[in-house]
């Protein structure tokens, strides 16, 4: 059983990790955890271009809150 | 759901930092984030990864030039699918791609969330952006060519109007309506169509192929107008046709529907409308607009259907305006040929109604024989003035039937007009009015079996039958325009029956063959013993003049001849319609050229037997009768001349002359009888024959047997008056004939001044011997002189009038023997027997050569 579960941890390395690759080659800049985060709730029904958009969001708002950082913190 | 709100969570802490201080900001995130994973963005893709593959490897080799990384790409995916984990792959490489375009703003969006593109003045592509503090022009997103153009317009101050003002427009002119910024103007000549025109607004423009395509829809409109208008102009008219009412009908179904559809895309386009106006926040709505919402280019293909149906329909509106009940019908017929489908659907359904009414109409004509046809559309026409009269003349006729034997003339010949005249001009055909889907052959079916049907009705006094025939027909199911086959079965079905029926009336009801057997005995004098009689009985009194011939006299004298001869078998009513009188005569004409007799016909018999046709009766029967005198004639001076032979031995010197006259009476005797037995044995019997073939085979309508009947007497008159075809010469060789008969007369005449003066001659021979003998007589006076000078001219006139038959004779035989009918030229051989005339010719003219 436990050679098995460590196959499948193997796998989903693996996998994981050519994810990664494209990810990097496709030049969507997410690390490997957010990358793993995303694909898990892919595979649990989301919508992957929602998905995307809301990457797409998430990182306007960080944008926008550093741009205002500065300007609050001075 | 919790674990997506925990991953999603997760991810809102990884990517933006700030959250794991802020906890409002944390939660608005996730609670946004969340809004837009609900949201339908990029659904209902095709779940290819081959596809997807493709479109990645475009974007890195644009993104890279050089072949490697796409390459690699290909590696990666491979090894990829080779996992077994994930189930999903697709999805992830479709995030992870969808992921890298968009965070490359400047290249243009490769899934468009809507199929349609996006009309120019919607605010922003963008989902995120109600929320969105950034403005459009934010440096990260780049602008596409339309929204610098868009922006060029607002610059120059005219943007393009809205297009949803422009939609209500639309709907406007689809419904024939003029809108605020596109209107129908009437154009000027009334002969061109309406013309569209865009108003000039100073603010916006409308670009121009935003203009053409609402010109196209704008046809829609513009043929709606002209249907609506013709359906209106109908509604309110009186005396429209049956047939175009129906067409009127089925064009409101039509627009009834199209109304629905306007109606529809009016809520679709006030579905479009509200929620921009109302509720600017609810960005995921906007986006299931963009996929239900109402745009020009989807009104296009919404109504493309109905552009057909339109053009169509006004096709037809066109066709109404000038063609008329069964045309009309033939004009819509014409397209069902169409190679269209849809066009021949539609114009299949629209015949089926139109035709409705016709075949109402065709229903009570073959089953009752009734036109019921308010509006003259029906393929048969009525003739007004003949529709009233059927009931007169069928009243009128009934009563001279019964009593109007000796009935006023007036009566009679007001009478005459009907029958044929009435079978045949009643009704009329109208060939332009035969819809094409029924075919002329089977127009004529159709046309003759309600014409018999009507006449067996009316005319026949027999309506019982036709309603019960009815009933019985009135449950066979009705006819169709769909149902070709079945409406030839019953048409063929009625037609059979009914010309049946009128035949079997005819001939069993009105007793048309004992009619027709009474016209070939009487008057064409086929029962030998009446006509002798008749002759006999009348001979005196005709050789008088013509003046001083009474009916009255004729009558009775015909009615004896009846009684004594085997006529008087025959059935009281045929012999109470033969009638003798005198045809109008002229000074100096005798008893023998005006008598004739008559046989009264009247209706429904008279269809058959028209005036026309007893005109020709008649003109035989003169002939036949004129035959008949000269052959008595001639018969009783050979009886007198047989019987007189004893006495003419007492002028032994006259013996030669009698020969000579027995030679030419033995001559004129062989002319009329091979004249008689050809008239009677090979044109009348024969032609009978035909006639009676026919009515035994009992096929065809009444056309049919009038026609028959028709050839039968043409035939004998024809023949028996020895009709030339030539033009203008019809009548030479009947001349001569007549000629030929006076001459036989005045020949008779001679022989007879002859015969007296050989009787006298020998009484006064027999006187003379008596005085020799010292017997006295009384005899005295006629002395020999005197005697001897009145026999030169009566010897010269017999001679002359020999002389004169055998050339006309001769004649005769020639003219008959170029004769165009077979017939006639038997006639011509069998007259100049063994070539008598041809040699007695030769010997004239060798004769004469000599002479000379």
């Amino acid at each position: 059983m436990s050679s098995r579960e460590a196959d499948r941890l193997s796998a989903a390395q693996q996998t994981l990790d050519l994810l990664h690759d494209i990810s990097q080659l496709l030049g969507t800049q997410l690390d490997k955890e957010t990358l793993a985060t995303c694909v898990s709730m892919i595979e649990s029904g989301a919508n992957p271009e929602a998905l995307a958009a809301v990457i797409q969001e998430l990182r306007r708002e960080r944008t926008s809150i550093n741009a205002q950082s500065p300007a609050n913190g001075r | 759901m919790p674990p997506v709100n925990e991953t999603l969570e997760s991810l809102v802490l990884s990517l933006v930092p700030k959250t794991r201080t802020d906890e409002s900001l944390k939660r608005q995130l996730v609670a946004h984030s969340i809004d837009i994973l609900n949201s339908h963005i990029g659904q209902s893709r095709e779940t290819d990864i081959g596809h997807l593959a493709d479109l990645v490897k475009r974007y890195l080799s644009q993104s890279s030039p050089s072949g490697a990384s796409s390459l690699k790409f290909t590696n990666l995916l491979s090894r990829l699918l080779d996992q077994p984990v994930l189930s999903r792959k697709h999805a992830a490489l479709l995030f992870l791609y969808s992921l890298a375009s968009t965070s490359q703003p400047s290249t243009t969006p490769t899934f468009l969330p809507s199929l349609a593109p996006p009309p120019p003045q919607r605010p922003n592509l963008s989902p995120l952006n109600p929320s969105n503090p950034l403005p459009d022009s934010n440096p990260p997103r780049g602008k596409s060519k339309a929204d610098l153009l868009r922006e060029y317009r607002v610059r120059t101050g005219r943007p393009q109007l809205p297009e949803h003002l422009l939609l209500r427009d639309t709907l406007y002119l689809l419904q024939g309506i003029s809108g605020k910024y596109v209107r129908f103007v009437p154009a000027k000549d009334p002969d061109k169509e309406k013309q569209i025109v865009f108003v000039d607004d100073p603010k916006y423009v409308i670009p121009t192929p935003t203009k053409s395509l609402i010109h196209r829809l704008s046809e829609v409109g513009h043929l709606y107008t002209r249907v609506e208008a013709l359906v209106r102009d109908r509604e309110g008219r009186p005396g429209v046709g049956m047939i175009e009412q129906s067409l009127c009908h089925y064009l409101q179904t039509q627009l009834t529907q199209y109304y629905r559809l306007i109606a529809i895309l009016e809520s679709q386009m006030a579905s479009s409308l509200s929620p921009v106006s109302d509720d600017p926040s609810s960005n995921l709505e906007n986006a299931t607009v963009e996929e239900s919402g109402l745009t020009l280019r989807r009104l296009d293909v919404w109504i493309s259907d109905w552009r057909l149906r339109m053009r169509m329909m006004s096709a037809c509106v066109e066709g109404a305006r000038d063609a008329h009940g069964g045309a009309l019908v033939n004009l819509i017929h014409g397209y069902t040929d169409n190679g269209d489908p849809f066009v021949r659907h539609f114009t299949d359904q629209l015949l089926e109604e139109v035709s409705k009414p016709f075949f109402a109409t065709l229903h009570r004509w073959i089953f009752s024989g009734e036109l019921y046809d308010p509006y003259s559309e029906f393929f048969v026409a009525v003739d007004p003035e003949l529709a009233h009269m059927s009931y007169v003349a069928s009243g009128g006729g009934q009563l001279s039937g019964d009593g109007g034997f000796a009935g006023g003339n007036d009566d009679i010949t007001g009478e005459r007009e009907g029958g044929l005249r009435l079978w045949e001009a009643k009704y009329k055909f109208e060939r332009e009015m035969l819809p094409a889907f029924v075919g002329e052959a089977f127009g004529r079916k159709i046309f003759s079996t309600g014409k018999s049907l009507n006449f067996i009705r009316y005319s026949c006094h027999d309506s019982d039958w036709v309603v019960t025939r009815e009933k019985l027909a009135n449950t066979g199911g009705t006819l169709k325009y769909s149902d070709i086959s079945g409406l030839e079965r019953s048409i063929d079905h009625a037609y059979q029956i009914a010309s049946q029926r009128l035949f079997d009336v005819f001939i069993e009801k009105f007793r048309l063959l004992d009619h027709l057997r009474a016209l070939k005995h009487y008057l064409l004098l086929g029962y030998g013993d009446f006509a002798d009689q008749l002759m006999e009985t009348l001979g005196p009194s005709l050789a008088r003049p013509a003046n001083t011939l009474y009916r009255h006299n004729l009558t009775a004298t015909l009615e004896t001849a009846i009684r004594s001869s085997s006529a008087q078998n025959d059935p009281v009513d045929v012999l109470r319609r033969l009638d003798a009188r005198m045809l109008e005569y002229s000074h100096g004409e005798i008893g023998w050229d005006v008598f004739t007799l008559e046989y009264k016909v009247d209706a429904p018999i008279d269809t058959v037997l028209d005036p026309d046709s007893m005109m020709k009766y008649l003109k035989l029967f003169n002939h036949l009768w004129k035959m008949r005198r000269v052959e008595r004639t001639l018969n009783k001076g050979w009886m007198r001349i047989a019987g007189g032979s004893k006495s003419f031995f007492q002028v032994p010197e006259l013996n030669y002359e009698w020969h000579q006259i027995r030679v030419v009476q033995a001559e004129m005797i062989h002319f009329i009888r091979q004249m008689q037995a050809y008239c009677e044995l090979e044109v009348m019997e024969c032609s009978w024959q035909v006639l009676a073939d026919f009515v035994e085979k009992k096929e065809g309508d009444l056309d049919a047997l009038i026609e028959a009947h028709r050839s039968y007497l043409d035939r004998m008159v024809k023949k028996v008056l020895l009709l030339s075809p030539k033009v203008g010469r019809e009548e030479n060789l009947l001349n001569q004939v007549r000629e030929l008969f006076a001459t036989i007369l005045q020949f008779r005449e001679a022989t007879d001044n002859f015969y007296n003066y050989c009787l006298s001659e020998s009484a006064r021979r027999d006187a003379q011997r008596d005085t020799q003998r010292g017997v006295y007589t009384t005899f005295e006076h006629g002395s020999d002189p005197s005697s001897l000078e009145g026999l030169a001219p009566i010897l010269h006139r017999i001679k002359e009038y020999g002389a004169s038959f055998s050339e006309r004779a001769q004649a005769i035989v020639q003219g008959l023997q170029s004769h165009a009918d077979l017939d006639c030229r038997f006639l011509g051989i069998r007259l100049s027997f063994s070539d008598f005339y041809r040699t007695k010719k030769e010997q004239h003219q060798a004769q004469s050569h000599q002479r000379s």
